[in-house]
């Protein structure tokens, strides 16, 4: 499908993280070793073994509860800001619509971390030859005509999946058929230019306490190219020789490492 | 369930009470918010603000063990305000029923129904039993009910049940409940108003309303207010159980309660000694000439149950002496079987698809119960608590002698057969891979240890060998699936004509209609007769087509009875047939073909107006709904009583404190392991025990899966700030959590979706705990106290003797605990 996208309605999001569970099966995510910290959500951040993540909010407006469930992950801009500040094009924003990341030319200089306003990419802190690492809009999946994991998973049709532009129309269209259900915003329709990931919030809630930034609508990239399109590509090279240092140390320590483990073996 | 999952789209008001669906049953949330999508009313009533809560239109608290004051002020409500169907009430239950002039209501009778025997001490009446001569109707010549159409008569069922649920004021309930008035208004107001005759109101409960000292009473209390606003038997309406486990209802439908046989044929007495004696017992009789009476039946069901257990050429009567009985009066359930086990009744025992030593209440008692047996086989996929008990916190393995045997099965997807859903839908599955190593189908384990219990007795005989030698068990060395279901089913077992047809023997019976009194027909289950046919393999059909619009997907597996997928729904339409509700039409009746179009009806019978028409309630005797139940141990209407261990130390109802007829495990006041503990200053907090989405039971599939570790990976207690704030405990850190007889460690959730209540002008707090944690992993060498239920007492409901897991007195303390 071409330009496809999430609609991510959070009025019917009962928390039950089968998205959650889901990705990781999909993506074959190895389970992060958690501890209970005195909330139902875990593990607690966005990493390179959690692509997406529920939120648990709780929130007390005029003596009445509220228990909000919000997904997180990779929103898959129209306009991507990590693919306009990565110096080797490692990310593409595709015609499916997703946002993918090539691994194979990153210098890891994790410009693209910074860049997120939604701070969403996550990297392999301790592997070797570490990489950046955030939801790839199961394109795999996409490319074989089938439903992303997370939104195949969703028993409640919270997540729907189709064209950004029947997205579009059907949040629109659930809005003016339930006005006392959903905040009218749909989030990610024009927020920075435009994201391929949607959500609506119950009527009951801000975006912006759900954890949503406030952006504005113009796409990040135009703040930044003005700029970037004259840095010199000598700056890559040096990236690129510096990349190279890195890793020649690192395989050092690894090395010594490794025999180090030879010896206690002994 | 009396409806389905899928039906749940019909409703107009949806009450979440006793159960959490948003956290335990993800998938029901779909049709739940298929009704919300159409303009349904969402109520949640739990004692914790939950995912469903969230969810729902309104959210209302009460405090745990308190949910009778609660619906018996809905009743109230419904009849002060005259918010009842009438039309429904009058014809299709007993309100005009005149009972018994010498019945006693506890509000006239210290806070007893009459006919109770038992001993009275400090807290009330103890240990009684009912005789329940009063609970019965003035009858006519005929050998009717005597009625009052008019319901007017003080002695009549309307009046009485009016007169018993006036004293639920709402300021008494809000006392004893907890719930804020205007929350608990608002809710009567929602619900009431699906007493509308095109109106629809579901309720949904699981264990929250079952594990009580007053479980079926609990249910009983919604019965009433569901057919009081005509809500039995209709679209979007029933009275459903969500069950726990995938196949639980199947399970129950096949027998595995110990005073059921399959299909809910009464477990054989030891005093009824003939086949004959059996029948006339357990056959129910009427002189309501309106009355389908299904249960007549009895006799041709239990028939073919025998024919398809035993050696068909024994006359019937040699093959009812091969059942086992139960001693008169006795009962067999789970905490008499671990109270006999520990007393050392047994010396083996078969844990199988279970983990008693997790799961079962007061499980310290249990462990200590095991520890008394010679050998236990223990058949799981993942060893657990209960096959490793010997090595188990506070366990000195040098001093057990149980020897364990542990032997792998496969798992769901390992194998073929069939689950049956909480909606009573048979669905076939198919096994997708084998099971591992020497892991085997739980069918293949039970036939070769069939095959070499027979071995040995056929060897070297002993005591009432018989119903082993002549047990029917033609599946050779590997269980097979189909073979089954066909017994199942039942069979002809010789060549029979009825209504001008001819049925020739080893055919497979085509519904239950057919079955024969005379052991010319075989039924393993008679409910399920109809689901494996000629016609081929009904659990396995896949059709998508839904005539009525209304979910029913009547070519979609199979549906017991006959394929029926609500049942009562002879109860959607007047006495001519024609729907309540004109929009979602169930069944209706059609004067020109005399058939019944939508559903399968209950019944072929035309409507009840009608000539030869019947009554809807079939399975009743006289055909009707009761609202006045005389066949509980523990009264013919619900009674507010405090669960066995509350924090006040009156009920506001009456004098009397716990539920009179529940069995107390003390010996000659002694409790031994039986700890309890109510108005305790030690113990102060109400505590409630529950899952969540991401474990299963006790956790011996879940905590094996690294994946749902990870969301939830440790036991916690969930507190409201106030509490927090009170015991000086930080959300995270890791408490204890005591009662009576034991103590867990778990991290503190502090919350603002607990509140503390109100309680007769004081304030009580309420924690809650999950019970999908045990010792043996993660990590076996941590002997880790996490399973809730070392805190939960060894009491349960008169009539089931499912223990009270929902509500009993807890204190919590901090601690320092290293992970």
């Amino acid at each position: 499908m071409k330009n496809s996208s999430f609609l991510i309605d959070l009025t019917k999001c009962t928390g039950c993280r089968s998205c959650q569970v889901a990705c990781k099966q999909w993506n074959e995510l190895q389970s992060e070793d958690t501890a209970n910290t005195g909330t139902y959500q875990n593990p607690g951040l966005l990493s390179d073994k959690t692509w997406t993540l529920i939120k648990f909010n709780e929130i007390e407006k005029q003596d009445s509860v509220h228990w909000f469930f919000t997904k997180v992950g990779c929103m898959h801009c129209e306009q991507p800001a990590c693919a306009s500040v990565c110096p080797v094009g490692a990310f593409t924003k595709t015609e499916t619509g997703a946002v993918v990341y090539n691994g194979k030319v990153c210098i890891g200089c994790r410009y693209c971390m910074i860049a997120c306003p939604f701070r969403i990419p996550t990297y392999e802190w301790k592997k070797a030859f570490p990489l950046v690492k955030k939801c790839t809009f199961c394109f795999d999946r996409q490319s074989e005509s089938q439903v992303p994991a997370c939104a195949r998973a969703c028993p409640t049709g919270a997540i729907s999946f189709n064209t950004r532009e029947e997205m579009i129309k059907k949040a629109k269209g659930l809005i003016s058929k339930y006005p006392d259900r959903y905040n009218p915003h749909i989030y990610g329709e024009k927020e920075v230019g435009g994201t391929a990931v949607l959500l609506l919030a119950p009527i009951t809630a801000d975006f912006s306490e759900l954890g949503f930034p406030k952006l504005s609508e113009r796409p990040l990239p135009t703040w930044t190219w003005n700029a970037l399109r004259f840095v010199p590509a000598q700056i890559v090279v040096v990236s690129a020789a510096m990349g190279f240092f890195y890793w020649l140390t690192k395989r050092k320590t690894k090395k010594k490492d490794a025999s180090k483990e030879v010896r206690n073996d002994k | 369930m009396t409806n389905h999952w899928n039906d749940l789209k019909n409703a107009d008001c949806i009450l979440v009470m006793g159960s959490n669906p948003a956290t335990n049953h993800p998938v029901a949330f779909k049709w739940i918010q298929k009704a919300i999508d159409s303009g349904a009313t969402l109520i949640c009533v739990d004692p914790r603000f939950t995912q469903t809560a969230a969810k729902a239109h309104i959210y209302a608290p009460l405090r745990s063990g308190t949910d009778i004051a609660f619906l018996g002020g809905m009743i109230k409500y419904i009849l002060d305000n005259n918010l009842y169907f009438e039309e429904y009430v009058r014809d299709y239950t007993n309100a005009s029923f005149l009972v018994n002039p010498d019945f006693k209501l506890p509000g006239d009778n210290e806070g007893v129904f009459s006919g109770l025997t038992a001993a009275k001490t400090a807290e009330g009446f103890v240990s009684g039993k009912y005789d329940r001569a009063t609970w019965s109707f003035q009858m006519n010549p005929d050998g009717t009910a005597q009625r009052d159409p008019s319901m007017q008569d003080p002695n009549c069922v309307f009046q009485l049940m009016k007169k018993h649920f006036s004293r639920y004021t709402v300021d008494t309930v809000v006392s004893i409940t907890g719930t804020p008035k205007d929350k608990l208004l608002e809710v009567y107001a929602a619900y009431a108003a699906t007493g509308k005759p095109d109106k629809a109101g579901t309720e949904l409960y699981a264990m929250g309303w079952t594990q009580h000292t007053v479980g079926v009473q609990n249910v009983r209390a919604m019965a009433i207010i569901q057919v009081l606003l005509g809500n039995m038997g209709i679209a979007g309406g029933g009275l459903n159980a969500l069950r726990g486990e995938s196949n639980v209802q199947g399970a129950c439908d096949q027998g595995l309660l110990f005073h059921i046989l399959p299909g809910y044929l009464q477990a054989p007495a030891a005093s009824l000694a003939t086949l004959e004696a059996y029948n006339e017992k357990n056959t129910p009789k009427t002189n309501e000439p309106l009355s389908a009476n299904w249960r007549a039946n009895n006799p041709r069901y239990m028939a073919s149950l025998l024919r398809s257990l035993y050696d068909q050429s024994l006359p019937l009567e040699d093959a009812y002496n091969l059942l086992p009985k139960i001693d008169d009066g006795a009962d067999y359930s789970w905490l008499t079987i671990f109270d006999e086990m520990y007393k050392g009744a047994f010396s083996g025992f078969f844990a199988w698809g279970q983990n008693p030593a997790c799961s079962g209440a007061n499980v310290h008692k249990v462990r200590q119960a095991l520890t008394k047996l010679k050998w236990m086989v223990n058949v799981n996929l993942f060893p657990n608590e209960t096959g490793d008990f010997w090595m188990g916190p506070g366990m000195k393995p040098e001093e057990i002698d149980t020897e364990v045997f542990m032997l792998p099965c496969a798992a769901s997807m390992e194998k073929e057969g069939s689950i049956t859903n909480s909606g009573r839908w048979m669905q076939w599955r198919y096994k997708a891979v084998d099971p591992p190593g020497e892991a085997k189908p739980d069918g293949d384990i039970i036939t070769e240890l069939y095959h070499e219990v027979r071995r040995l007795y056929e060897k070297e005989g002993g005591a009432f060998a018989d119903p082993i030698l002549k047990l029917t068990w033609n599946y050779g060395k590997h269980f097979d699936p189909h073979a089954v279901a066909k017994d199942i089913n039942g069979y002809f077992l010789e060549d029979r004509e009825i209504e001008g047809v001819l049925y020739k023997k080893g055919t497979l019976v085509p519904a239950f209609r057919f079955l024969q009194a005379d052991g010319s027909t075989s039924s393993g289950s008679w409910i399920y007769c109809a689901s494996y046919t000629e016609a081929g393999n009904m659990a396995a059909r896949r059709g998508t087509d839904d005539p009525t619009g209304l979910g029913l997907f009547p070519n979609w597996s199979w549906c017991w009875p006959v394929n029926r997928r609500i049942i009562y729904n002879r109860a959607s339409v007047d006495k001519n047939g024609t729907p309540w509700d004109p929009k979602k039409p169930l069944l209706q009746w059609n004067a020109d073909t005399k058939l019944w179009a939508g559903d399968i009806p209950d019944g072929p019978w035309p409507p009840l107006a009608l000539e030869g028409g019947k009554l809807p309630f079939i399975m009743k005797p006289d055909g009707i709904a009761s609202i006045f139940g005389p066949g509980l141990a523990d009264g013919p209407f619900p009674e507010h009583y405090e669960p066995l261990e509350c924090p006040v130390e009156k009920n506001l109802l009456s004098p009397q404190m716990v539920n009179p007829a529940v069995k107390r495990w003390e010996k000659d006041g002694v409790p031994e392991l039986d700890m309890r503990a109510s108005c305790d200053p030690r113990f102060p907090l109400v505590c409630s025990t529950y899952r969540v989405t991401e474990h299963w039971q006790t956790g011996v599939m879940t905590r094996w899966t690294p994946w749902l570790m990870e969301l939830q990976p440790d036991m916690f207690v969930e507190m409201s700030r106030e509490l927090a704030e009170l015991k000086g405990i930080k959300n995270g850190e890791w408490v204890s959590v005591k009662s009576a007889r034991g103590a867990v460690d778990a991290v503190a959730i502090v919350t603002m979706r607990i509140k503390p209540f109100t309680i007769a002008g004081t304030t009580v707090h309420q924690v809650g705990i999950p019970w999908h944690y045990g010792w043996r992993y993660p990590d076996p060498q941590r002997k880790e106290l996490r399973s809730a239920n070392l805190l939960t007492p060894s009491i349960g409901d008169p009539n089931t003797m499912i223990p009270e897991s929902k509500a009993f007195m807890v204190d919590v303390v901090k601690k320092e605990v290293s992970r």
